[in-house]
Order: structure tokens, then C-alpha cells, then sequence
């Protein structure tokens, strides 16, 4: 008997041989990825002043299409809400920097905002998917949500600073030893690559974990998951929850990066600006949702400056073909077509 | 007694006016089951269509026809470029339409630019109502929706066209075999909810400012109130969850801010919609 491939007694899957293992691991989603984080590693090697400002904004917003990718693209919930999270993470910390202060406010602030995001994801979550709320209907939720979130950013302000917005310092984050201070563009941009990092790892962890899988089960037929035993509703709103408490935290850094927090962070436009990154990027694969978060700010802020108006256009454009005819997005149609064109040859 | 009346007529002008601008949402949402975002971005453009058409010295009453024809055509191309191909998948529709309202709302910017812009009132002064004082344009728009729920309800109820399109909502299949022509009357009734939202946009264009994004607010708060009225219960939903949105915050705003107010009543919405998903007056 084969020991190292074949079907084992109990109908699990193959433990996978050792070529199949490395086979697996230089997948081209993997390559991409690590192409990816390595060039972004070494761009303050080669570029200074403004990419290595603006890049770690961008990848926040990569941070933040990553939450949605988990939501939309694995769990198959729309979101019009995550720029809600992003933007509650963001005052938190700047409420926290300005009324708290000390040696450890910034991480109280970060804290809080992890805290903050993930409560409130987990409560009207859990409120919404134990009621069985889906689809269009959990679009409408999402989209008060943001709504809700810009409107009192805007009226309470003396928390939020109002119309005018919050100037946030940057920080200085103690850790034991070492402080690291994000005054510096350089130490700022490494700390939110280091963050970038394990945010989409720990994505890919969860893609790869058992959890990862119901939620996949979900989506694609949510009540044969509830037949076969699965709380679906617990599922998704663990997912939301995580995403909501990741998206706020990105909301957090981005706070103290960008030095600035105004409501529209949290508001339907930029919210909507999420789904239409993830959808262009491709919201099957993770790296799909990454690379149009950070690629389509990057375009933004090039072409914004040089036709700003058409720009905005084109991309409302290419969001309509991407949802009506193009699913898999860019990243995700070159990275499925190799397995097409061999079917296609088969 | 006089702040009783005020707060009535107050609840009644602006449960008219938020049923003006979801009747067009209703009316697409409850026939052929597409949750149209453009909305938001159809009552932006009847808004600057008829900014533009008064500018040019147009009549108000008539920059407002124009209006609710330009759009409708819009919306006529819409369907028929897009749209028609995705009815099978609502959720897809939503996202799309999605689509057109940024696409719609960055053409609106490139033609007229992002400046704030008002018209003046065409009916300035106030008519006084049992001592309680209440602006003539309000209440001409008023009785103008009341006017548009009753011609709806009447097609509906008192029509061939009307008995077909509610043979649609029944039952979709056996419609289709008994001779309904679909696909004619999908597309009438996009374009019908578009001008509706052109003529929603054009109207209430006067009360309040005319910028790009002004449908978003309008959006939200119309689809509550077509959820929570009921789907399918075009008329009736309609007037009944334009009452609850608009009223309630009218009533809340009394103890606190506006803003709170649409927030509080936005968040009993949602709670509404958990407990009651087919909304007040829906059936399953």
C-alpha cells in the first residue's frame, strides 16, 4: 500500500507528499504574494520622500479590502459598512491620544479600537444573522451603518473635532525594551508593512483553517451548512467581528499615519470604495482584494492629480464590469488562467 | 393646541415628501425586484437638470417635465444596456446599480461641476392652516405626492396594465405563460421608477441644496422606508414607511437634534427589519 498518496480508510483527504506540499506552497496566489511584500519591502530602498509617506496609507486601505475579501469574496456578505470601522478605529485612538495621553496611550487607543470594532461588528452581527438578515438586506444594514457613523462624526463634536476633523500625532509605541516611534516616515512605513503582513496572513490562516472552510460552505448554500449542523449564523458573525475588529484597528494606524481623521473616513463613498477595490481586485483570492486596495489608491492618487474627474468615471465603469461580467476581477482571472487554458487543451 | 397642529402638518408634509422620494424605489423594488442605488443618483440629476432648465429662464413646472423625461431615458438606457441581463440575480443588480450611481454621480460633476447650488423657491410665502403656518411650496409638493400615490394606486388597482403587472408580482412563471410580454414591461417599469425619481429630484430640488451626492442621505432613507412599509405593498408601504421614517424623525427632533433624530430613527428601522423582515404590511 502507497503510504504516501491515496484515499485513507476514513475518506479523509490524502495527507499531501512533499512535492505536493512545495507544490502547494509556490502556488501562483503564493508567488504573487510574496513578489508583492518583498517589492514593498525594498520601495524605501529605492524611493524616498512622498511613496514611502503615502504607501503605508495605501496599504491600511489594502488592510481594509482584506477585511471585506473575508466577508464578501469567502463568506459572501456585502459590506457598504467597513469604512464605518475603519473610521470608528481611527477616532479611538485619536479620543484615547487627546483625553488619555501618557507612555501608554497609544496602545490603549489601539486597543480600544480593536475593542470597539469588534463588539460592535459581533453585536449587530450576531443581532442581524440570528434573524437570518442576508444579502440586499444586510447591504441596507451596512450601509446606515456608515451613514449613521458619518453623521455623528459630523454632529458630536466635541468627541470627533465635527466637519473640521481630528488632528492625530504620531505615535510612539512602547514595547518593553524598545520604543518604536512612528515619527519617523521610514519607521512608520515598516511598522504598518509589518502590520500589512500579518493581517493577510493571518487571513490566510483563517482561509486555511476549518473555519475558514464553513464559511466558504456558507456561502455557497447557506441552509445545507445549517442541515448538516454548522451554527451558520455564529460563523458569520465571527467573521464580522473579525473583520470589523481588524478594520479598526487598520482605522487606527491609519489615524496616527496620516495625522488627520475627517467623517467622510467612515462615510458611504469611501465604504463603497472598498467594495469597488476588492471587486476590480478580484474577492476570491485575499491577494486579489490586497493588490486593488493598495494598485487602485496608488492609480488614484497619480490620476487624480492629472484627470481627476475621468479617473472616477472610469473606475464606477470598471466596477459595473466587474461585477456584471468580469467576477474574478483582474488579479483573479490571472491567477485562474492557467487551470483554464489546460482544461480548455484537455 | 397651535404646536400640536404644527407638529401634525410637520409629520404630514414630510411623510408626503419622503413617499415622493421613494415612490420611484418602491415602484422598481416591488415590481421587478431590483434594489435600485441609482436612485440616489436619478434624484441628483433631476435636481440639476431642472437648476439648469430654470437658469435657461424654462418655467419651474415645466424644467420639472423635463426632468422626469431626461431621466427616464436615462434610466430606459440603462435597462436596456445593462440591467435586463441581471434581473435572474438581484443581489448582482444592487451591486451594479451600485455602479451607476457612482458613474451617473461623477457625470454629474464633470458636467456641472461640485459647487453648492440652489433654486429659489418657486411658491415663496406661507399658508396659515387652523393657526399653524406651513410653506406654500411644501404643501403644493404635498398634495402633488398624495396626488402621485392615488394615480399609482389607481393603475394598479383599476387597470388592465395594472392587473398584469400585479399578476407579475404573484406570480412571475404563469404571468409569463399567459401572455404578459416580460421583458416590455421590466423596462417600462425601470424607466417609469426612474422619471419618477427624476421628477422626485426636480421637486424637492427648491427645499433643499443641489450638490452631486445629495441622493445618498435620500437613498437610505427611502429604502427604509419601502422595506419598512412592505415590499410589495407599493402604495401602501410606501405611505405607511415614508410615515414611520419621516414622521418619527420629525417627533424625535423635537427632544434632540436632527441628526440624532435620523440616526435613532435609522437604528429602530434596522430593528424593525430584523423583527419584521417583509416589512409592516408585507406578505411572504
Amino acid at each position: 500500500m502507497d503510504t504516501e498518496v491515496g484515499t485513507r480508510p476514513d475518506g479523509q483527504e490524502a495527507r499531501p507528499t512533499r512535492a505536493g506540499r512545495l507544490r502547494a506552497l509556490l502556488s501562483a496566489e503564493n508567488v504573487i504574494a510574496v513578489v508583492l511584500f518583498v517589492a514593498l519591502f525594498y520601495v524605501p530602498y529605492f524611493l524616498v520622500g512622498f511613496p514611502v509617506y503615502v504607501l503605508p496609507q495605501y496599504m491600511l486601505f489594502g488592510v481594509l479590502a482584506l477585511t471585506l475579501c473575508l466577508l464578501w469574496g469567502f463568506g459572501g456578505m456585502v459590506s457598504f459598512g467597513q469604512a464605518a470601522f475603519f473610521a470608528i478605529g481611527a477616532y479611538a485612538l485619536g479620543v484615547t491620544l487627546r483625553d488619555v495621553g501618557g507612555p501608554t496611550a497609544p496602545w490603549l487607543g489601539l486597543l480600544l479600537a480593536l475593542g470597539l470594532g469588534v463588539v460592535l461588528a459581533a453585536v449587530i452581527g450576531w443581532f442581524l444573522f440570528s434573524a437570518d438578515v442576508r444579502d440586499s438586506y444586510f447591504v441596507l444594514v451596512t450601509l446606515a451603518l456608515s451613514t449613521i457613523t458619518q453623521v455623528l462624526a459630523n454632529s458630536e463634536s466635541q468627541l470627533t473635532g465635527g466637519f473640521n476633523g481630528m488632528f492625530v500625532e504620531r505615535v510612539t509605541l512602547p514595547f518593553g525594551v524598545v520604543d518604536v516611534s512612528l515619527a519617523g516616515d521610514l519607521a512608520a512605513y515598516y511598522v504598518i508593512f509589518a502590520f500589512t503582513l500579518l493581517c493577510y496572513l493571518l487571513f490566510r490562516y483563517i482561509q486555511w483553517s476549518a473555519f475558514g472552510r464553513v464559511l466558504v460552505s456558507i456561502r455557497e448554500n447557506e441552509d445545507r451548512s445549517r442541515a448538516l449542523g454548522y451554527n451558520t449564523a455564529l460563523y458569520k458573525t465571527v467573521a464580522f467581528a473579525v473583520s470589523g475588529g481588524v478594520a479598526a484597528v487598520a482605522g487606527a494606524l491609519y489615524a496616527t499615519d496620516a495625522g488627520f481623521v475627517s467623517p467622510t473616513l467612515g462615510g458611504v463613498l469611501f465604504s463603497t470604495s472598498v467594495v469597488v477595490w476588492v471587486a476590480i481586485g478580484g474577492r476570491h483570492y485575499f491577494i486579489g482584494a490586497l493588490i486593488g486596495g493598495i494598485g487602485i489608491s496608488i492609480l488614484s492618487q497619480t490620476l487624480n492629480a492629472r484627470i481627476p474627474e475621468y479617473w472616477q468615471l472610469l473606475l464606477g465603469l470598471l466596477f459595473v464590469v466587474a461585477v456584471g461580467f468580469f467576477r474574478r476581477g483582474i488579479v483573479g482571472t490571472i491567477l485562474e488562467l492557467p487551470g483554464r487554458m489546460r482544461s480548455r487543451r484537455g | 393646541m397651535d404646536r400640536v397642529l404644527s407638529v401634525l402638518l410637520d409629520v404630514v408634509t414630510s411623510t408626503l415628501v419622503l413617499a415622493l422620494v421613494s415612490l420611484g424605489l418602491a415602484v422598481v423594488f416591488g415590481l421587478v425586484r431590483v434594489i435600485n442605488m441609482g436612485h440616489g443618483a436619478m434624484l441628483a440629476l433631476g435636481a440639476y437638470v431642472a437648476w439648469t432648465c430654470v437658469n435657461r429662464g424654462i418655467p419651474f413646472p415645466v424644467a420639472v417635465l423635463v426632468a422626469t423625461v431626461a431621466v427616464g431615458i436615462v434610466g430606459l438606457v440603462f435597462e436596456v444596456l445593462v440591467i435586463r441581463h441581471f434581473y435572474e440575480q438581484p443581489f448582482e443588480t444592487l451591486l451594479i446599480s451600485w455602479g451607476f450611481y457612482l458613474v451617473v454621480t461623477e457625470l454629474i460633476k464633470l458636467v456641472w461641476g461640485t459647487d453648492l447650488r440652489s433654486l429659489p423657491n418657486p411658491l415663496p410665502g406661507t399658508l396659515s392652516v387652523g393657526g399653524a403656518g406651513i410653506g406654500n411650496y411644501v404643501a403644493v409638493i404635498s398634495l402633488i405626492s398624495a396626488a402621485l400615490l392615488t394615480a399609482t394606486a389607481l393603475v394598479l388597482y383599476r387597470t388592465d396594465l395594472g392587473v398584469k403587472v400585479r399578476a407579475m408580482i404573484q406570480n412571475r412563471d404563469m404571468a409569463l405563460m399567459l401572455g404578459v410580454n416580460a421583458p416590455r414591461m421590466y423596462r417600462s417599469v425601470f424607466a417609469v421608477g426612474a422619471a419618477l425619481a427624476g421628477l422626485a429630484g426636480a421637486l424637492i430640488a427648491p427645499m433643499f441644496s443641489i450638490e452631486p451626492d445629495m441622493g445618498t442621505l435620500w437613498l437610505v432613507r427611502s429604502f427604509f422606508a419601502v422595506i419598512v412599509g412592505g415590499l410589495g405593498a407599493i402604495v401602501g408601504g410606501t405611505l405607511v414607511g415614508s410615515g414611520l421614517i419621516g414622521g418619527a424623525t420629525v417627533v424625535f427632533a423635537l427632544f434632540s437634534k436632527q441628526v440624532f433624530a435620523q440616526t435613532v430613527v435609522f437604528a429602530l428601522a434596522v430593528i424593525a427589519l430584523r423583527f419584521r423582515p417583509v416589512g409592516i404590511l408585507g406578505r411572504r
